[in-house]
């Protein structure tokens, strides 16, 4: 079982330390600038040249930033939200093409690794508190861990869990349901490859049929677990920007 | 016992009891995704995206569970 893990663990290329914080370069790192490179391609290639009835990539990019628009911007923010349409649209598409990069042969899951998931995640802690800063103010920062109409003999109760509700168990739950969704469906794939290449012949098809299935359902799964970042990135500075 | 006997043991109990609290909130949703269709089927479309968050949700939990059974297993 231990070999399985092995696979999870990417390739060294090049190790490098800069005052104490490991740098290097790995598989991951590699895979991260491609799917970088990857979104900025797409944008590229859909924007060139702006025709009326769009063809190509064009009509795949407007049927995408269509659908994050409507779907996490105007029906999560409102109408004031558009201000954070490109941020939202980027993390989109970012955590999409990272995840289905994971499921080529030869390469592993970006977002599968803590590492990424966790910056993501404290990108977007840093974008709802510096919204919560900019919209409500310095005391209203404050005041949005107090709802309006508790009971006062609630307070000592509900003003921490808000706070760490806030602080903590939000970036916390973005970045592990990332990593934990992408991490879980490539051990699945492992275990049920491992099976395939190591079982009795008479029940190899078995595996093999349950790898194409879970593919098939991690190709969802990798589209679903975007989009779900993407539109919490969505509520939390909704939350922010909305009066309650 | 061995101490590595113990961890396989609370791995398999940790994913095992943690995915019966995500698996009783995601048939109770779908079940009342499959309700409120039949009663409205113009307004599956939105249901159903619904559902799927609700869905991710619920399975986050799990997951959650499956990484602590994980990190025990290979400790």
């Amino acid at each position: 079982m231990e070999h399985l893990l092995e696979e999870l663990h990417p390739t060294m290329y090049l190790e490098y330390h800069l005052f104490g914080i490991d740098l290097s370069i790995t598989k991951a790192v590699i895979l991260l600038f491609l799917a970088c490179f990857i979104v900025l391609l797409m944008v590229w290639l859909g924007g060139r040249k702006k025709s009326m009835v769009p063809t190509g990539m064009q009509n795949v990019m407007e049927s995408l930033l269509d659908f994050v628009r409507m779907q996490m911007v105007i029906d999560v923010i409102g109408p004031k939200g558009m201000a954070y349409f490109p941020w939202i649209a980027t993390l989109f598409l970012m955590v999409l093409v990272s995840n289905i990069i994971g499921l080529f042969p030869k390469s592993l899951a970006i977002t599968g690794e803590t590492g990424t998931t966790f910056a993501w995640a404290l990108i977007v802690f840093g974008m709802y508190n510096v919204a919560t800063f900019k919209e409500k103010g310095f005391l209203g920062y404050f005041k949005s861990f107090a709802p309006s109409g508790t009971p006062v003999w609630l307070m000592p109760i509900i003003v921490p869990i808000e706070m760490i509700g806030f602080w903590v168990l939000r970036p916390f739950s973005l970045a592990v349901r990332l990593f934990a969704n992408m991490t879980a469906g490539h051990i699945i794939l492992l275990v049920f490859t491992f099976m395939a290449a190591t079982g009795a012949v008479y029940i190899k098809p078995l595996p093999f049929v349950g790898v194409v299935i879970m593919l098939l359902f991690e190709v969802f799964v990798c589209a679903i677990q975007a989009y779900i970042f993407a539109i919490l990135a969505g509520i939390y500075v909704g939350q922010a920007v909305q009066e309650h | 016992m061995e101490p590595q006997a113990y961890a396989w043991l609370g791995a398999g109990l940790a994913i095992g009891l943690g995915a019966i609290g995500p698996g009783v909130g995601v048939g109770m949703l779908v079940a009342k995704t499959v309700e409120s269709m039949a009663r409205q089927p113009e307004a599956s479309g939105m249901i159903r995206t619904t559902m799927f968050i609700g869905v991710a949700f619920a399975e986050a939990i799990a997951l959650y569970a499956l990484v602590i059974a994980f990190l025990l297993s290979f400790k």
